[in-house]
């Protein structure tokens, strides 16, 4: 990595220092509460979920409720931490992308010997530690919330259902800058993401709801990301949201290298 | 090594909405201060922009310190300082925290910000999104040289300074010439042009209408020339000198405009006993209208 693109993952970084604490205090502390509760829920839940009906329960992610990994991840890490923090990482690259293109930055930095690639890859390096630091910090409540009320959250399975949100929120940010080759809007830019995943979320829910649709569920990114914290880490889906992530963000360093710079 | 600092030839972007640049042929000798001039809309940040690749050119070509402004853009902006018309880092930026990135991005040392920071009274410790206008021009001013760059790129570069900082600038564009660096601006401001530029090119819808030095810039612009006789004559012998225009008289008082050499408009006058004269700066505007007037008539 060279010196320039090192000191433009630093300046981003420094630049987005309150990041983690904002999304990732708020996220833990829903997180930490959800797992808190779940010893006194436990037995009302078993019971009304066993009523609901069996596709509802497999399209949601709820399964038998009987431990609080099974829970955590069917209210937070089924739907709302992958969408938040694939938000995040769009808004982090868009940031240094668009954002900067609208504060004047990108003219400057445009101005100095440093590559439209390397601007690229700076803003896909940063938010993918910005969202590292998101996700441990949420974990680490998640883990505090367990211990405090003796939920009894399995660290492995844990550290596995919160590190596998990292390469699908990745695939936000690759999306982000391949947006931001047509587009240098903010707005634009982490409004598709955001459409993006709410739409991947529905196709892999609609696959999950009709046993005929099923085959629609490879199209989406949510039938890779699976439930690593109750089934562990699936490594082909896994690397695959990773290697998507990767390719995405060089292709859209490609429309960027060959975009005006004018918002 | 090429003698010319910007070569531009038939450079053209044309956006889909029309407006851009058409066909621009310059060329700015290495060491001269160039100044660009146009009202807003006319194509100088576009023109800009182009030299400097942030914007790709549609057609021609242009070359900067001797290299392809396209291919070899990564190694000419390695040589090059730049001042954006509108110039932005970020609101929550220190001033400091960019010169840090762009120092490091440049491999060069940050000794002369400091310099330039303490002429300047800049203060790059503060946000850059709580300072005014011009105190945010300043560290722009900084960020553009601090690495004593071959060629200066300023883009309306004193807008916002108080006149202290704009002499201030002056001298620091003078300073720039005197080790050899070319330094290329666009300004609206006359009297900034008239003391720093050593030639000037005039651009007009996107199109460059003229290249004049200049002394003959200035020639050419359209004063405005009040004077009271106290003979009450003279008029005739003002109309028939070329260049005169717009001629009105009332009890003595005249008033014309006046385009050329002023030599045989004092000499006419001599003749008479003059109370008052009074020859009017050429404003800027009054300078472009001369061209674009004269361009209607050529087409």
């Amino acid at each position: 990595m060279n010196d320039g693109l090192l000191a433009l993952v630093g300046f981003h970084l420094r630049e987005r220092r309150r990041s983690p604490l904002a999304w990732g205090l708020p996220l833990g502390a829903m997180s930490a509460f959800i797992v808190a509760i779940y010893p006194s829920v436990q037995g009302a839940l078993t019971k009304v979920v066993a009523q609901y009906p069996e596709g509802l329960k497999q399209a949601f992610g709820i399964g038998e409720l009987s431990n609080a990994e099974q829970y955590l991840h069917g209210e937070m890490l089924s739907l709302i931490v992958p969408l938040a923090v694939g938000y995040l990482a769009a808004r982090a690259v868009a940031a240094d992308l668009s954002g900067a293109a609208e504060s004047g930055r990108l003219e400057v930095l445009l101005s100095a010997p440093v590559t439209r690639r390397s601007i690229c890859l700076g803003a896909f390096l940063a938010a993918a530690v910005e969202i590292a630091a998101v996700l441990l910090l949420t974990l680490l409540l998640s883990l505090i919330g367990s211990a405090l009320a003796g939920a009894g959250l399995d660290l492995g399975d844990a550290v596995a259902g919160f590190a596998a949100v990292w390469p699908l929120a990745l695939v936000g940010g690759g999306l982000a800058i391949v947006v931001s080759g047509f587009s240098l809007k903010t707005s634009v830019v982490t409004g598709v993401v955001a459409g993006f995943l709410v739409a991947m979320y529905v196709v892999d829910l609609m696959g999950k709801l009709d046993e005929s649709l099923s085959g629609i569920r490879y199209a989406s990114v949510f039938r890779y990301y699976g439930n690593a914290i109750e089934d562990g880490i699936e490594p082909f889906g896994f690397l695959g949201l990773l290697a998507l992530a990767a390719v995405l963000a060089l292709i859209g360093a490609v429309f960027f290298e060959r975009r005006d710079l004018a918002v | 090594m090429s003698a010319a600092a910007i070569e531009a030839e038939r450079l053209s972007k044309v956006y889909p909405g029309g407006h851009g640049i058409a066909e621009l042929t310059m060329t700015v000798a290495a060491g001269e201060v160039f100044g660009f001039l146009g009202p807003n809309g006319a194509g100088k940040t576009t023109t800009i922009r182009t030299l400097l690749d942030l914007i790709h050119p549609t057609g021609g070509s242009a070359r900067l310190l001797g290299l392809d402004s396209r291919r070899d853009s990564l190694a000419i902006r390695g040589r090059v300082g730049n001042l954006p018309g509108d110039f932005g880092f970020g609101r929550d930026t220190t001033g400091r925290e960019a010169l840090a990135l762009l120092a490091r991005i440049r491999g060069a040392r940050t000794e002369r910000a400091g310099e330039l920071a303490e002429r300047f009274r800049a203060d790059l410790d503060r946000p850059l999104g709580e300072l005014s206008r011009g105190n945010r021009q300043k560290v722009g001013l900084i960020l553009a040289a601090f690495h004593r760059p071959e060629l200066l790129i300023l883009d309306e570069p004193t807008g916002g300074l108080d006149p202290m900082m704009q002499e201030e600038f002056l001298t620091l564009v003078g300073e720039e010439r005197g080790r050899g660096a070319t330094v290329f601006l666009s300004s609206h401001e006359l009297d900034e042009v008239e003391r720093i530029c050593d030639r000037v090119g005039i651009v007009r819808d996107g199109a460059l209408v003229a290249v004049e030095r200049v002394p003959e810039l200035l020639g050419r612009a359209r004063r405005k020339v009040s004077v009271r006789l106290a003979d009450h004559g003279g008029l005739e012998d003002l109309r028939r000198i070329p260049g005169v225009s717009d001629l009105t008289s009332a009890d003595g008082a005249v008033s014309f405009r006046f385009a050329g050499d002023l030599d045989p408009v004092v000499k006419a006058l001599a003749v008479h006993r003059v109370a008052d004269l009074e020859v009017a700066r050429p404003t800027l505007e009054e300078v472009f209208l001369g061209y674009y007037q004269g361009g209607e008539e050529r087409s």
